[in-house]
């Protein structure tokens, strides 16, 4: 996993990437909305760009869907470079935030739309809307239905099928799961996933969510302020986080403050003891400790092993996750959160005096 | 707090939606009336009813000569005001540029200025540019009132109309001409016609913009102020009962035609 082999592109790289980005940037006024990105996407790869927003992560796809044009570098499809070629001559569709659909046409017309643009004819087209309904599990009866009257899943589908329609070789995705409630969100991230796999077509998507990514992605990069700061698999992402702003993205880790003592501790503001983590790297002093909910555990007094770091606390509240359930303990001037399976939750009433551990090994330290 | 309302109080609030749409719509009932009355002055119930003026009005030179100009006036200000509208509409609601909300301001003024004193604004400036009063004057005044409330009606479809569908469109491989003509003026077109049904019917119905700027032209609101002034015949209630009309029949046409495009589509 991860072979840095697959990594390298250029002359040296086995497979040419579909899509190369050199030194992609876009201005506005003086403002850098993206700053100099290169990335090569490769063919047939779920590609997911993260990042807050404002950080350049929509311009730089309005971009290579030939919304936006570049103000300075080139985006190269299949080597060549396609900066000049407007959106309607690309191999590419999008799927919007608000997937404008054709409000005024049905959902044939709107999924049979590309092809009309590319004079197909009406029986051909018809056939070709049929096919992508089934496939993506949509009724044929809603091929004459307007799309002002159907369900938000449902129109996700349609949207699909309509940037599917003209048979593209990349798919760019704007958000489009964003304004969604959680469970269909869910299972929508699901069906896209199973859709990348039947499709084997290259998706570049862009999300605020790194939860949203990691479910489906093959790499993710992490873009912040125009630049991509980080790109790796999941996996890499998850347990190597480039620094603290990558950490914090992933949800509710516990970030510990921390400079470098001389005997290789870890001096933490508010704790009263040093803890146990990685070793800081050269050079480096300052630095964050990067504790996930589900490594930190309950330490009972007495009975049960203790844990390289032991932090004494308070019990603040209990937060019910379903199968898990999530604890606040406040120590040392903040607020762990500590995650367990339900059968594993400690027998301490709120406001009770608790103590909580975790091993070094579980912790990552990153820069700022 | 019971906000069911009583009988009596249920009563009451009928009678006085009665009374209201009875004020609101007798004045009109009662120029029909008039109009199928044969003798100089209204009395009720009717001595005598007849045809005759509307047989009149229709063989009258004069009076198709009146509805001719008032159409043609009506209409290029309906053409004129639509394009106007449409791109207006478009520039408010998709662009944010220096001075928008300004402009619009300045735009829309002309609404609550007293058409009278715009309609002698006009007049004088054209005597000063040495331009002839005529029905195409008349136009140029009613665009000047018109135009900004067509584009105010345009405005509001354009708000509610999502321009993301013009980017998928060309996206999806339409060419610009393509984009206005599959989606821009499709997905607009309610807005549009209700523009000009507005455009239409505040330009058939003005008086007091025609009165100054038509000149030796007539329209039929002009002359019925001028009859009414001096020389009243049975004549002037029919006119006013066409003209009504005539309204009518291009609000309904209007109406249907939003009605049938906003019609869910399929089951």
């Amino acid at each position: 996993m991860g072979a840095p082999e697959a990594h390298r592109s250029g002359a040296g790289g086995a497979i040419p990437p579909v899509l190369r980005l050199v030194g992609l940037t876009k201005t506005f006024g003086s403002f850098a909305a993206v700053d100099q990105v290169d990335l090569d996407i490769r063919q047939g790869e779920f590609f997911t760009i993260v990042g807050p927003s404002g950080s350049g992560k929509t311009t730089l796809l309005r971009m290579l869907a030939g919304l936006e044009r570049p103000s300075a570098g080139d985006i190269l499809l299949r080597g060549e470079r396609v900066n000049d070629v407007a959106a309607n001559r690309r191999p590419t569709a999008m799927v919007f935030q608000s997937l404008a659909l054709f409000q005024h046409k049905t959902v044939g017309q709107n999924i049979e739309f590309a092809l009309k643009m590319r004079r197909v004819d009406p029986a051909a087209r018809r056939e070709r809307a049929y096919q992508l309904m089934d496939m993506l599990r949509l009724s044929r009866d809603y091929y004459g239905r307007s799309v002002a009257r159907i369900s938000g899943g449902e129109r996700q589908r349609v949207a699909l099928a309509r940037a599917l329609a003209s048979d593209p070789e990349i798919l760019f995705f704007d958000e489009p799961l964003s304004a969604i409630d959680y469970r269909l969100r869910k299972q929508l991230e699901v069906e896209l996933k199973d859709l990348h796999r039947e499709t084997r077509k290259t998706f570049v998507y862009i999300t605020h969510s790194l939860e949203e990514a990691m479910v489906m992605s093959d790499r993710i990069g992490i873009m912040r302020q125009g630049r991509l700061i980080q790109i790796g698999t999941p996996d890499e992402i998850y347990t190597r986080p480039l620094n603290k702003f990558v950490s914090e993205f992933m949800g509710e880790v516990n970030i510990i403050e921390v400079e470098a003592r001389a005997d290789g501790w870890l001096a933490a503001k508010g704790l009263e003891r040093p803890l146990k983590g990685p070793v800081m790297p050269n050079g480096l002093v300052h630095g964050h400790l990067v504790v996930r909910p589900e490594s930190v555990r309950f330490i009972d007094n007495g009975a049960g092993g203790g844990a390289d770091n032991v932090v004494a606390g308070t019990l603040y509240n209990e937060y019910a996750l379903g199968s898990r359930v999530q604890y606040h303990v406040k120590a040392g001037g903040r607020m762990f959160v500590v995650e367990k399976l339900r059968e594993l939750r400690p027998e301490a009433t709120l406001g009770a005096a608790v103590t909580i551990g975790w091993d070094a090994r579980d912790s990552i330290l990153v820069p700022d | 707090m019971d906000i069911i309302a009583k009988p009596l109080a249920r009563r009451l609030i009928a009678v006085w939606t009665a009374c209201l749409i009875a004020f609101l719509y007798i004045p009109i009932v009662c120029v029909f009336l008039v109009s199928f009355h044969k003798g100089r002055y209204f009395s009720f119930p009717f001595d005598d009813f007849t045809f005759d003026w509307y047989g009149k009005a229709f063989s009258s030179l004069q009076t198709q000569e009146l509805f001719l100009i008032s159409l043609k006036v009506a209409g290029v200000v309906t053409a004129i005001s639509v394009v106007l509208a449409l791109f207006g509409g478009l520039a408010f609601a998709r662009f944010n540029w220096r001075g928008r909300t300004i402009f619009q301001h300045l735009l829309l003024l002309p609404i609550f200025f007293p058409q009278a004193v715009l309609g002698l604004a006009l007049l004088i400036w054209l005597t000063y540019l040495g331009v002839l009063p005529s029905w195409q004057t008349a136009v140029f005044a009613h665009l000047v009132w018109i135009a900004p409330i067509a584009t105010l009606v345009v405005s509001i479809q354009v708000y509610g109309y999502d321009a993301a569908q013009e980017e998928a469109a060309y996206d999806l491989g339409a060419t610009r001409l393509q984009v206005l003509r599959e989606i821009t003026l499709p997905a607009l077109s309610p807005g549009l016609v209700s523009g000009g049904l507005f455009a239409f019917l505040l330009s058939w119905g003005n008086f007091p913009l025609s009165f100054f700027t038509t000149g030796a032209d007539s329209t039929v609101p002009e002359w019925l102020y001028t009859r009414m002034v001096a020389g009243y015949t049975p004549m002037v209630p029919t006119m006013g009962a066409l003209i009504v009309v005539g309204a009518a029949a291009v609000l309904v046409a209007g109406y249907i035609f939003i009605v049938w495009r906003r019609r869910p589509i399929g089951g």
